[in-house]
């Protein structure tokens, strides 16, 4: 964070300052924070527990799949695919409990036998596509855009082009449960309402603390140090930073890379199980989510570059979260929800140009 | 801009057999005639006239985006936006018309400035890319990528979430019709449909459509191959600093690529919204695949400088096959996805280890 850039001396005196630095590092959180404040004074509802458990909850996917995108980006690759791979491990989970409960398997058994090997097999499309990258040298956009063909084809094979309906009721229940449900001046339950409680009543009960909220806290939590703290980052922001250095320095840069691959897609898979969960159907992905682009503007949002080499975990969190407040507040204020996707598009480009400006930042 | 390969990703030196060169530089016309022949035999009425129109008709949009991202890609660049592009141009062509219809200038007239009035404001997105990529140096994939979210929105708030609809009746004729009609009995007709009796079979040669995109096709296919904005487009995707050494306007160039581009995409929506007689704003969201996969196939390199037209269409054309066959053939579409995937791979793989001998 020391040295003038002549690029930033270009930008104005105020940004060579250290708040200047700070602000334009931070900037993605300052935003988001600018946001929280514009959106609660044009909206009564904005600012509150639900709303924001809500979103957050809603964002589980797209946290992990940020995540995966982060690793990838930081060693100078893209992965297009992990939308469909999403898709996939969700019609694949769905399909495989549907088999397991019609073959006489109870429930527990066959949710958690089809959740384990549907997380086995999400690690083979990351698997091809690395070795497609390191062993051919096919170019990352490339190959993982062709994986992005397959799985959807496969995703489409599978689920024969419809959601998967008719398994157990206790899928969306847990993935969508809280920790807390409190009813004030009442009781307290933990981990379930209470039995016997009036639906009718559902909307005084308090629910706290969303299951995914722990979940996705400890996946990052666990990505971040893995990236930060283990050998397994400093390689992977090697490769990003200088490849030709991290070989001399030796890094077996073909098997990091597919291990990069691997990760990103076991993430991918896991954010399909958690849609099964979460929506009680196995979902395959449609043309419109557009899953991968908002993964992928996340993580530019958050301040890595395309080039490689630079990008972090919370980063992209932020950058996520940018993107989800920006869609819910302005729902929630009424305005046309069309405006997200422009709003979005600016933010890319301001993240760019900013990180233009500030070459040497982190 | 052109990102340089990856250290060793290049092509292996060493010997190669004139066989192996040969199949690098051919083998995508060798794989569209088997294409053909393995479709042919797998379902009756695949070799015919009406299925080559029918598979020229619905290729259309693809081609039209494959020559619009071939430019783009020769540069070193991607547009990510020409899909959603697309479907913008495919809305306000629509609504351009129906504002114009009150004025009472008659369709033709009608329809002709709503056409010209789609493909100029259809530059804008284009003009805005490469002024990102250019200019402000952003990367193509950010610059384009939030050209599509964009492009995106806007249309959504021109239609807000219905389709457009009201096409003037020529327009859909337009749409529809054939540059030749041949009648038993009667002198062929250009154009218009002849009236006959219920029963009476017309044959119908070439669809309208088809016939302006191969002339635009072949326009693009001179610019590319033959002037000295093919030539600076080449260079520009070859090396960069070279390019502006050698005194071309490099950032000029790029605003035209991109502004081409997005030209190409709005006459490939004006087209879907003269087809389908609606326009919607993902109506090209799944054609980004095959428009990237066509110029890949057609063995031009992600990192620029190479790349032809006829090449491009080749690729674009095993894509329609594909997708006709199989169609006819009862397959679902899923299989088609995984396929495209599969020969994308396949083809960059191809193009690494069997290049094509340089002149």
């Amino acid at each position: 964070m020391n040295g003038q850039s002549a690029a930033a001396g270009a930008a104005g005196g105020f940004l060579e300052t250290r708040a200047g630095r700070a602000l334009a590092s931070n900037w993605a959180a300052f935003f988001l924070i600018a946001m929280f404040v514009i959106f609660s004074m044009t909206s009564g509802s904005f600012l509150s527990i639900a709303n924001f458990q809500n979103v957050i909850h809603l964002q589980t996917l797209p946290f992990l799949l940020a995540a995966a995108e982060t690793f990838v980006i930081i060693t100078g690759g893209i992965d297009l695919s992990v939308g469909f791979v999403t898709g996939l491990a969700s019609v694949c989970a769905a399909r495989l409990i549907q088999l397991l409960l019609a073959s006489g398997m109870p429930g527990a058994q066959a949710v958690s036998l089809s959740v384990a090997a549907v997380l086995v097999l999400s690690l083979l499309p990351g698997l091809v596509n690395g070795l497609v990258i390191t062993k051919f040298k096919v170019p990352p956009f490339i190959a993982t855009m062709g994986m992005w063909g397959i799985a959807n084809g496969l995703a489409l094979k599978v689920s024969n082009g419809f959601p998967m309906t008719g398994l157990p009721d206790r899928l969306p229940e847990i993935g969508n449960g809280y920790l807390l449900y409190v009813m004030p001046g009442q009781f307290v339950s933990f981990f379930a309402k209470p039995e016997g409680f009036a639906n009718s009543r559902i909307r005084e009960l308090i629910r706290l603390l969303p299951y995914s909220l722990p979940f996705i806290l400890l996946v990052l939590a666990v990505l971040a140090f893995v990236l930060r703290r283990t050998r397994f980052g400093r390689h992977t922001y090697a490769i990003g930073g200088n490849v030709d250095a991290a070989i001399r320095s030796g890094i077996s840069i073909d098997r990091h890379l597919i291990l990069v691959y691997v990760l990103s897609s076991f993430l991918s898979g896991m954010g399909g199980i958690f849609n099964v969960f979460q929506t009680g159907i196995g979902n395959y992905t449609t043309f419109n989510a557009q899953y991968e682009f908002f993964a992928i503007a996340a993580v530019v949002i958050g301040g890595a570059s395309l080039a490689g080499g630079k990008g972090r975990i919370w980063s992209s969190a932020v950058g996520v979260l940018v993107l989800a407040f920006l869609e819910n507040g302005l729902a929630i204020s009424g305005v046309q929800p069309f405006y997200r996707y422009i709003a979005v598009g600016v933010l890319l480009v301001v993240a760019v140009v900013i990180d233009k400006i500030f070459p040497d930042l982190r | 801009m052109s990102s340089e390969p990856r250290a060793g990703a290049g092509p292996r030196a060493g010997t190669r057999g004139k066989a192996a060169s040969f199949l690098g530089g051919h083998w995508i016309y060798l794989f569209l005639v088997l294409e053909v022949i393995y479709f042919s035999l797998r379902t009756g009425g695949f070799a015919s006239l009406n299925a080559l129109q029918i598979l020229l008709y619905y290729g259309v949009q693809v081609f039209l985006l494959s020559i619009a991202e071939l430019f783009v890609i020769a540069t070193g660049g991607i547009d990510l936006s020409v899909g959603y592009i697309l479907g913008f141009a495919s809305i306000i062509s629509i609504k351009f018309m129906e504002w114009m219809a009150p004025l009472g200038l008659g369709e033709p007239l009608t329809v002709l400035f709503g056409v010209l009035a789609t493909l100029v404001v259809g530059l804008i997105p284009g003009l805005v890319n490469g002024w990102l990529v250019a200019y402000l140096k952003v990367p193509p994939f950010i610059a384009t990528f939030s050209m599509l979210g964009v492009c995106h929105g806007v249309s959504e708030l021109i239609i807000n979430g219905v389709y457009a609809m009201g096409l003037p009746k020529l327009a859909a004729d337009i749409g529809s019709g054939h540059f030749l009609y041949v009648t038993r009995g009667l002198a062929p007709s250009f154009f218009s449909r002849p009236v006959v009796d219920r029963g009476v079979k017309v044959l119908e040669i070439v669809p309208d459509i088809v016939v302006v995109t191969a002339v635009v096709v072949c326009i693009l296919a001179f610019a590319l191959g033959r002037t000295r904005f093919g030539r600076h487009v080449y260079a520009i995707g070859g090396n960069v600093d070279a390019a502006t050494r050698a005194g071309i306007p490099v950032k000029r160039r790029l605003l035209g690529v991109y502004a081409m581009s997005s030209f190409l995409a709005s006459l490939a929506g004006i087209v879907y919204a003269f087809m389908y007689v609606s326009g919607k704003a993902d109506a090209g969201a799944s054609l980004l695949l095959d428009s990237i996969a066509a110029v890949v196939i057609g063995g031009a390199s992600l990192f620029g400088g190479t790349g032809t037209v006829q090449r491009t269409m080749i690729g674009a054309l095993i894509l329609a096959v594909l997708d006709l066959g199989l169609r006819m053939a009862g397959t679902p579409t899923f299989d088609k996805y995984i396929l495209v995937g599969v020969i994308l791979i396949f083809a960059v793989v191809i193009e690494r280890y069997m290049p094509e001998a340089r002149k």
